[in-house]
This record gives structure tokens, sequence and C-alpha cells, in this order.
């Protein structure tokens, strides 16, 4: 080997050390979201569409990650709607839980607290029973993560 | 208080037809699996719930599927439709085989 393609090997090695981690770290972080969500809901996250119908409550700040209160709320009949769901962008596991709803319910409302890790966004979603999907996201930001 | 105990929130009374809301907060720790005790290193293994069900006169109110998502002592807040008197039952169950129920009566007057 010469000493020209020595020296181009071992800039691309190095520049694909520095650079290729770095790539790899945030679409990881990107895709266990959508990972998550195409296993439990069978659907992809771009296929499903933000709707003002949903309304999902969340501080935006929250001093404790360990305890964050959400809300979610709708105006849609109860008997047109399948589920909630709750995701957390940034958490070890983004699935937080999911609730069947039934017409005894009266109204599409779902509270609870949930854990964050980080500042994320919280996504609630509402599957239709036409099968199809709404979603609603709220930025939360956490000083103090709640998952570790 | 002991894991797996359970408050269990709902209106006395309500009018037929009215929409309550069904308040619960079950004792326990939701430890998620993926928390390392500080001391030790070691991973602190997942103890969490994992099913709850809302029961209106034995018949199914509400599923809810949960994981170590959900905060330590979990809260869960529901509505409930009114058409008869009867009782308000929640049943749930943890990851380690730990099983639970309490029930509350709604009048409606």
């Amino acid at each position: 080997m010469d000493r020209r393609r020595f020296l181009v090997l071992s800039v691309l090695g190095v520049a694909s050390l520095t650079f290729v981690p770095g790539l790899m770290r945030t679409s990881l972080a990107a895709s266990k979201l959508e990972e998550d969500i195409q296993k439990r809901l069978g659907v992809s996250l771009s296929q499903i569409k933000e709707s003002a119908d949903v309304k999902l409550q969340a501080p935006t700040i929250a001093e404790s990650g360990a305890n964050v209160p959400v809300s979610v709320e709708s105006d849609i009949p109860v008997e047109k709607v399948d589920s909630i769901w709750i995701f957390v962008d940034n958490n070890p596991s983004p699935w937080i839980t999911d609730v069947k709803l039934t017409p005894m319910n009266g109204k599409v409302y779902f509270a609870t607290r949930i854990k964050m890790g980080q500042t994320s966004n919280v996504r609630a979603i509402l599957k239709l029973k036409d099968g199809s999907y709404l979603m609603a996201t709220k930025e939360v930001k956490v000083t103090v993560g709640g998952c570790g | 208080m002991a894991v797996g105990t359970g408050i269990l929130r709902v209106p006395k009374e309500a009018k037929k037809g009215e929409i309550v809301k069904v308040q619960m907060v079950i004792t326990h720790p939701m430890e998620p699996g993926t928390r390392k005790d500080p001391q030790t290193g070691q991973l602190i293994p997942a103890y969490h719930l994992t099913k709850l069900e809302v029961f209106f006169n034995d018949k199914t109110v509400s599923v809810i599927d949960m994981g170590g998502g959900v905060s330590a002592n979990p809260f869960i807040g529901l509505t409930l439709k009114v058409e008869e008197s009867g009782i308000v039952k929640i049943s749930y169950e943890d990851n380690k085989g730990g099983k639970w129920e309490k029930t509350a009566e709604i009048r409606v007057v």
C-alpha cells in the first residue's frame, strides 16, 4: 500500500468512526417510536394525521418526569372510537398505555399520570372504528427525568 | 400501603343518563425493568400493572393495558354513562401474577 492510499483510507476510517455513530443514534431514536407504533397499531406514524378533534392536555413544563399528568378528550362520539393510545417519543419504551372504550363510557375521556425520561413530545392517538387514526402532539419540557 | 391497594372514587348518586367520572389510584411501584439500582448497579426487575378492567353491573366499560411508563401509584380517570343503579368494579393485575378487585356503588336518583 503506497502512502497516498494509506492516507485516503485512514481519513475515511476516522470520518466514518466519528460520523456514523451519531447518525445511527438519531435514526435509532426516531425509529423506536415508529417501530412501537407499527408493532402495536399496525400502521406507520406517517399515516396518522394530526387532528384538532383530539384534545391532549399536558403541562408545558414538568418539574418531575416521574409524574406528568396527561388527559385526552374528544368531542367525537364514543360510538365511533375504538381506543386511545399514549406514546412518549424519547422514552426507552415509547408506548405508555392504551384504553379500549365502549359506548358505556358516554364520552371520549382518559386521564392518567406518566413517566418521562427527558423533554419529549407526548402523543395521543385515537383509533376510530372505521380503521383510521387521529393524533394530537404536545411537547413537554422535563427538568428532572423520571426513568432512572 | 400494601401493593395492590386500590382507591375507587365514583359519585354516590347520579341522574339517569348522566356521564360521571370514575377515578382510581392503585398503590403499586410500577418498576419498568430498565432502571438500575444506584448502589449496586444491578437492574431492578420489572414490576408493574399490566391490565386494568372497568365493569359496570358486570358489563365491560373499558380495558386498559399499561406498562412501566405509567407513574408509580397510577391514577386513572375515565367516564361512565349511568343508565341504572349499579356496581362499578375494577379488576387489575400485574406482571408477577398479582390480581385485585375493588367495587363502588352508584345509585340513580
